[in-house]
């Protein structure tokens, strides 16, 4: 056993934490340099080695996971500097990127700009050949056209090229052989084909997936290469992990095949986060259920500039198929996150109709909220929490940073109490009140739009900035826990170093429920399975540690679109195993859809693999149990300060703990405020809050008045 | 989809109340729409719903006024309280907790024969307060040809099956001989079978949802909010409209036909703008065709109001707030608003778009910034159907692969594939190998028309070639479009669209058969269908875009150099990656910035040139074909 280590470089902070082999946790928060992000990441280690008394090589040399995320990829395409890369396709069919689905968004908002193309259309070059749906061949493949392409490539001096054919899912000989001809004829340029970055029917996803993998490839290629180097120089001697949008994370090889897998990977990982919490909770129980419940959670993580939520159900993440990245399709199924542009860092504003709106503007870490003393003159959420009392000058981020509640005060009440003709406390309580609403709608849609009733969840918070709101926004929504974990500042780095790697792998075998003979896909699972595990054996995994998960999409004959339903993972199948399949995809679609059809055959198209490598558990030290849950609580009191609350409408005497002071077992009721280093937690009047064990703090919501 | 919050509505009106909370019950209203939305999108069975989403879902209370309408089709935001108010009219003192209500009655004032609507009442604390509606396009109604649009249809009873209000179920038991009724009548049985479940499934959501909604609030607190909801669009609304100048704007436009042998069928509107209020009288256009080409009530009130929802910011929501400030009259007999027996089932598109771009020829003088181009209109998103000779089953499609694109407005470009001014681009196209998956169909080509879009500072959305042929015997293709022969108009120093047209190449003899933008034909095997959809119309003088964004059109192959250099005056190179000639090119725009350039273009019937142009000795060209 050695060190885990996970870090996540972000907008704001590259934030580690280290695991040692005792369950230890380390958390360090270094700024991000976007210009070289290897830099950040060169000085956190180097920092949190000599804090731990050690140096970056023994920290490394002694490293059995290394587990990075980052927002290169996707950044690459929200600043538009990666490219420019060209698109080989089917002859007839190079606007497959421009004509999307067909479907404009807003169609009442006339001014709406089609969204921009990754690959400009004279760099788009078709060459005659096609194959049909059954894979067979009508029209050869011109390969003097591919090299005639790659002649304009390099002319337009491209850095990457996707190769993506009509029906090579089907059929992949097309793609292998113009991209063979396309390395012969640049062999400094990378080549992806569609078939495998996403082997999947449906040409805009795919094409999308290829070019956009295509686009990121030179930037996250030199950074991974130079990120491996450095590591490698530094002793580490397993391979480095990357985060991915599945949840799970991969060898940077792998990802090099498909960079599509890291975009928007970064909030991926609060599911993770959450689950270990979960499953430690449960304990030695093993049955899943304990003190923090069935597995039913939704988490937020409130940074500097945006809030994301992902929502867990039964222990597992809920996953989309259709994610897009700058409104690009990336075709791969990825935890679903939805993100507001919420955070400390939001800017208060009044609309030209005289509005009160937060965000989705924010100040950023420069000039940052006007408390920061940096030159910032807008009011944002991190203002109205200082003017409220929540926030402490003297305490924010341990103490190294002192903020200025003068200039908070002074911004609030120029830009929007003045104009609302309200005191200066109301206007910063509507800042609140507007952030909170906005961040409810976003927990409200990945729960109620998708029919699931969050009052049954709990809230797990992260993010520097969740604590001050995560039991008013429980509260708003009927949710009657919140669990906020020791690491909540660093969340999302803390999840990648608890997360698995997983691999998927997509098999298309289109077959009816009343005519399949399932035992025909024993073969090309076992063969599938083969690969995954080889794939996982050889990055370091024991068998004992790969866990495989099978799926189907499945469809009434004769309907459009499909439901992916978990099928058993066994090694050979018999038609019992068909039957129980096709239950469970009635079953699954009268509860999703309010209807099923029993007599109607169903359609199965993609079959699917996940395979999984897990991450040991290391468990928590046990800390100190108080004796007396009130007095334990009573004794981590550190003073008290006049913060609001709107129950009161005022601000009223409010008792402050410190979080390193509180043992397992202290309660505290609200209204408190709980402070570490790190981050701060508002208790409202009425809510308990409890610490659990690991230093996991338990809020119980009181019942919305 | 994220919410802001607004306290506009608090401090605006005088009414007391909690602005978070409206705020609140707005999105959630929202969302619930949004719910429904998806599952019907996600449950239905034939393409035309599940992928083209020629649907919409809405919420209204139980008078009823539309609360809530979301990410709907526009010829149906605008028009579908209307046949709910016939279905609760009909059945007053008699709608009860677990009924459902069908209809598609073009007379009970439903858009088209084609457009199904159920409706569900919602019932909580004993009283009724919503209604629960979807209306979806039916890929068959029962008509004489396998189409739920059939330009040929000379009445009612040859367009498909009329619906009248009627229960489907009745307090929780569903009437069963009347479901199957329904369903005996109609082609694909098992198809639509499946969509009525996703229909049902869809209202049934949004029942549930809103039962929920009342057991969190309470009545009394979710009926006042919906009051503020209302009164909140009609502020708003008021105040957009009378921003605009008060005033009359009169234009004509033409419909390509009138589905049999009449062709430049002029739509006349008059639109008189009074302080908050905006009558759109479309008085003087042609009296009603002997075919499918004819509007309903329904459609001339949806398309009167669609334009000005887009003219106003985007936020309002389309309420009955909103809409009682537009009041639409088209006189019955009219093609606008047809007189019973009369078919119809062609209305929600024809004449309709023109009857929605003819307003925006009129406006351009009282709002230029806020008008948009002409748009394509329905031509070239043909019905398929056929049977499979490899198994014998019929099949049927409808899609909009082929549709053509959106008109410019100020600072923006027009969007590709619009698939009609009554959707405004909220229908989905199929791509490739879905379409191929599913219908014995092969794509030759799926591409941009160079040339196709009108051209200004901003250009139209471009128009798509598509060819097709049947693998599996042959098509039949009914065409219910418009807008071939009279193309979308530019406005402010724009040009138009092409128009574009379809034929039918036979691959032995390369001999073409030209067809109108309605009618109805075979493409035998050996034959390949071709679609050219026109691009939109370009907004704003054509040599006042920028030059490099004129060379970048030339590069991607959207325009060819000879158009850049005549329309947009500019000179470019013969290179791959073309270069300015910066010399000729000022040359050229100075010559050009003598030109006179209209308000709108064209003024006159027949304006494209696209079919003289495009044919060749020997083809034929059919003006409303039939077949059998």
């Amino acid at each position: 056993m050695g060190y885990r280590v996970g870090i996540d470089i972000g907008g704001t902070f590259t934030d580690f934490v280290i695991i040692d082999d005792e369950g230890q946790v380390t958390l360090w928060k270094e700024d991000s340099t976007p210009d070289d992000p290897k830099a950040a990441i060169e000085k956190g280690l180097t920092d949190v080695a000599a804090n731990l008394g050690t140096s970056v090589a023994e920290l490394l040399g002694s490293t059995e996971a290394f587990v990075h995320g980052s927002t290169i990829a996707t950044n690459t395409l929200i600043q538009r500097n990666g490219g420019p890369v060209g698109l080989l396709c089917t002859d007839g069919f190079r606007d497959v990127l421009l004509f999307r689905d067909g479907y404009k968004p807003e169609r009442f908002n006339v001014h709406l700009e089609r969204p921009e193309d990754f690959v400009d259309r004279y760099l788009r070059i078709g060459v005659p050949e096609r194959i049909n749906v059954d894979g067979d061949v009508l029209t050869e493949l011109d390969e003097d056209a591919v090299r005639a392409a790659a002649a304009r490539f390099r002319e337009a001096g491209v850095k990457a090229v996707a190769v993506s054919f009509l029906w090579s899912v089907v059929n992949g000989d097309h793609e292998d052989r113009a991209a063979a001809i396309l390395r012969e004829e640049l062999p400094d340029v990378g080549v992806l084909c569609s078939k495998d970055v996403l082997r999947e029917i449906r040409e805009w996803e795919r094409t999308s997936a290829t070019v956009l993998s295509a686009y990121v490839l030179p930037k996250i290629g030199d950074y991974l290469r130079r990120l491996e180097d450095f590591l490698g120089e530094q002793s580490l001697q397993h391979p480095a992990q990357y985060m991915q949008i599945n949840g799970g994370c991969s060898t940077v090889e792998e990802i090099m095949m498909r960079p599509v897998n890291t975009l928007g990977s970064g909030p991926a990982a609060a599911p993770a986060a959450a689950a270990f919490h979960l499953a430690e909770s449960a304990g030695s129980n093993g049955n899943g259920a304990g003190p923090l419940g069935d597995g039913n959670v939704i988490t937020v993580d409130m940074g500097g500039t945006s809030f994301d939520v992902c929502l867990i159900r039964e222990g597992r993440p809920a996953m989309s198929r259709s994610i897009q990245v700058e409104f690009q399709p990336i075709g791969v199924s990825g935890v679903e996150v939805q993100s507001i542009g919420a955070g400390g860092g939001s800017i208060a504003w009044i609309d030209a109709g005289g509005a009160l709106r937060v965000g989705p503007q924010s100040a950023g870490a420069k000039p940052g909220p006007a408390c920061y003393g940096a030159g910032g003159e807008e009011p944002t959420v991190t203002d109205a929490n200082v003017v409220l009392g929540y926030l402490s000058p003297e305490a924010f981020l341990g103490g190294r940073r002192t903020l200025r509640d003068d200039l908070s005060e002074q911004a609030v009440a120029s830009r929007v109490s003045d104009k609302l003709g309200l005191d200066v406390l109301q206007g910063a309580a509507g800042i609140i009140e507007v952030v909170n609403a906005n961040m409810v709608g976003g927990v409200r849609s990945v729960s109620v739009e998708r029919g699931i009733d969050p009052r049954g969840f709990m809230l797990v918070c992260g993010g520097g900035a969740g604590g001050m709101h995560a039991a008013r926004l429980a509260r708003m929504l009927g949710m009657g826990r919140v669990m906020v974990p020791p690491e909540a500042s660093t969340f999302c780095a803390f999840g990648m170093t608890v997360t698995d790697v997983r691999h998927d792998y997509t098999l298309s075998h289109h077959a009816l429920s009343s005519s399949m003979d399932i035992s025909e896909l024993d073969g090309p699972f076992a063969e599938l399975e083969a690969t995954a595990r080889e794939r996982l054996r050889g990055d370091g995994f024991s068998d004992e540690q790969i866990r495989l998960e099978r799926s189907v999409d499945a469809r009434y004959r004769n309907q459009i679109h499909e439901l992916t339903i978990p099928i058993p993972s066994a090694g050979e199948y018999s038609q019992d195993d068909l039957a129980a399949i096709v239950k469970t995809f009635h079953d699954e679609h009268d509860s999703q859809f309010t209807y099923k059809l029993e007599d109607v055959p169903v359609e199965f198209l993609h079959w699917r693999l996940a395979a999984f490598a897990d991450s040991p558990r290391v468990p928590r030290p046990g800390g100190e149990v108080a004796d007396d849950p009130d007095a334990a609580g009573e004794a981590a009191k550190i003073g008290e300060r006049p913060a609001y609350f709107p129950e009161f409408g005022e601000k009223v005497a409010t008792p402050v703990y410190s979080t390193p002071k509180l043992l397992t077992g202290a309660k505290v009721t609200g209204q408190a405020i709980i402070e570490s280093p790190t981050t701060t937690l508002v208790i409202n009047p009425g809510d308990v809050l409890e610490v659990l064990e690991g230093g996991r703090l338990l809020i119980t919501v009181a019942e919305s008045a | 989809m994220s919410t802001s919050v607004s306290t506009t509505a608090a401090k605006a009106g005088d009414a007391e109340y909690d602005p978070i909370t409206f705020s609140v019950m707005l999105s959630r209203f929202n969302s619930i729409a949004n719910e429904m939305t998806l599952t019907l999108e996600y449950t239905a069975w034939t393409s035309i719903l599940a992928l083209a989403r020629d649907y919409s879902c809405a919420i209204y209370d139980a008078q009823p006024r539309q609360i809530c309408m979301f990410d709907a089709l526009p010829i149906h935001t605008t028009s579908m309280h209307l046949v709910l108010d016939e279905i609760h009219h009909a059945f007053e003192g008699k709608v009860n907790e677990g009924d459902i209500f069908m209809c598609n009655a073009p007379y009970r004032k439903n858009t088209h024969v084609g457009d199904v609507v159920t409706a569900e009442p919602v019932f909580a604390e004993g009283k009724h307060l919503f209604w629960s509606v979807t209306k979806g396009h039916q890929l068959d109604v029962g008509g004489y040809v396998a189409s739920s649009i059939i330009p040929g249809a000379k009445d009612v009873w040859q367009e498909g099956l009329h619906i009248p209000p009627l229960k489907i179920y009745d307090q929780g038991e569903p009437r069963e001989d009347v479901i199957d009724l329904y369903l005996s009548n109609l082609r694909y049985r098992d198809l639509l079978q499946g969509d009525l479940l996703a229909q049902l499934g869809s209202i049934g959501k949004g029942r549930a949802r809103l039962e929920e909604l009342v057991a969190e609030y309470g009545a009394d607190e979710v009926m006042t909010y919906v009051d503020h909801i209302i009164d909140y669009a009609d502020r708003r609304m008021a105040d957009e409209v009378r921003a605009i100048p008060d005033g009359t704007y009169e234009s004509v436009a033409w419909a390509d036909s009138d589905g049999k042998d009449a062709t430049n069928i002029p739509i006349k509107v008059k639109v008189t703008v009074d302080d908050d209020k905006i009558k759109v009288d479309y008085s003087g256009s042609a009296p009603q065709s002997p075919s499918g080409v004819n509007g309903t009530f329904a459609t001339s009130q949806g398309a009167a109001a669609i334009p000005f929802m887009y003219y106003i910011d985007p936020d309002i929501p389309h309420n009955h707030g909103c809409f009682k400030h537009i009041e639409a009259y088209a006189p019955e007999g009219t093609i606008c608003n047809a007189k019973y027996p009369a078919a119809t089932c062609c209305a929600t598109t024809c004449p309709t778009d023109t009857m929605h771009d003819v307003v925006n020829k009129a406006m351009a003088a009282a709002v230029p910034d806020r008008v948009v181009a002409g748009g394509a209109r329905a031509a070239n998103m043909p019905n398929f159907a056929g049977v499979d000779e490899r198994t014998g089953e019929d099949w049927a499609a409808m899609f909009f692969n082929n549709g053509g694109g959106a008109g410019a407005c100020k600072g923006t470009d027009g969007w590709p594939i619009l698939a009609t001014l009554a959707a405004m681009g909220g229908l989905k196209s199929l791509v490739i190998e879905q379409l191929e998956l599913l219908y014995p169909l092969l794509a030759d080509e799926m591409a941009v028309e160079p040339d196709s879009m009108g051209l200004g500072e901003w250009i139209g959305g471009p128009g798509i070639r598509l060819a097709l042929r049947p693998i599996a015997g042959s098509a039949e293709v009914v065409t219910f479009g418009d807008g071939q022969q009279n193309p979308p108009h530019g406005v402010l120093g724009g040009t138009p669209g092409i128009g574009g047209g379809q034929y039918v190449e036979n691959e032995a003899t390369g001999e073409r058969r030209y067809v109108s933008s309605t009618g109805h034909y075979e493409v035998g095997p050996g034959e390949v269908r071709v679609g050219v959809s026109t691009g939109g119309g370009g907004y704003g003088n054509p040599i006042d875009r920028p030059i490099e964004r004129v060379r970048r059109d030339v590069r991607d192959g959207l325009i060819s150099r000879e158009t850049a250099a005549a329309v947009h005056g500019v000179v470019v190179s013969d290179d791959w990656d073309p270069v300015v000639d910066e010399q000729a090119t000022a040359a050229r725009r100075a010559e050009l910035a003598t030109v006179e350039r209209p308000l709108v273009e064209p003024m006159e019937p027949e304006a494209s040139s696209w079919l003289r142009d495009d044919m060749r000795e020997g083809d034929v060209y059919l003006l409303n074909p039939t077949v059998g």
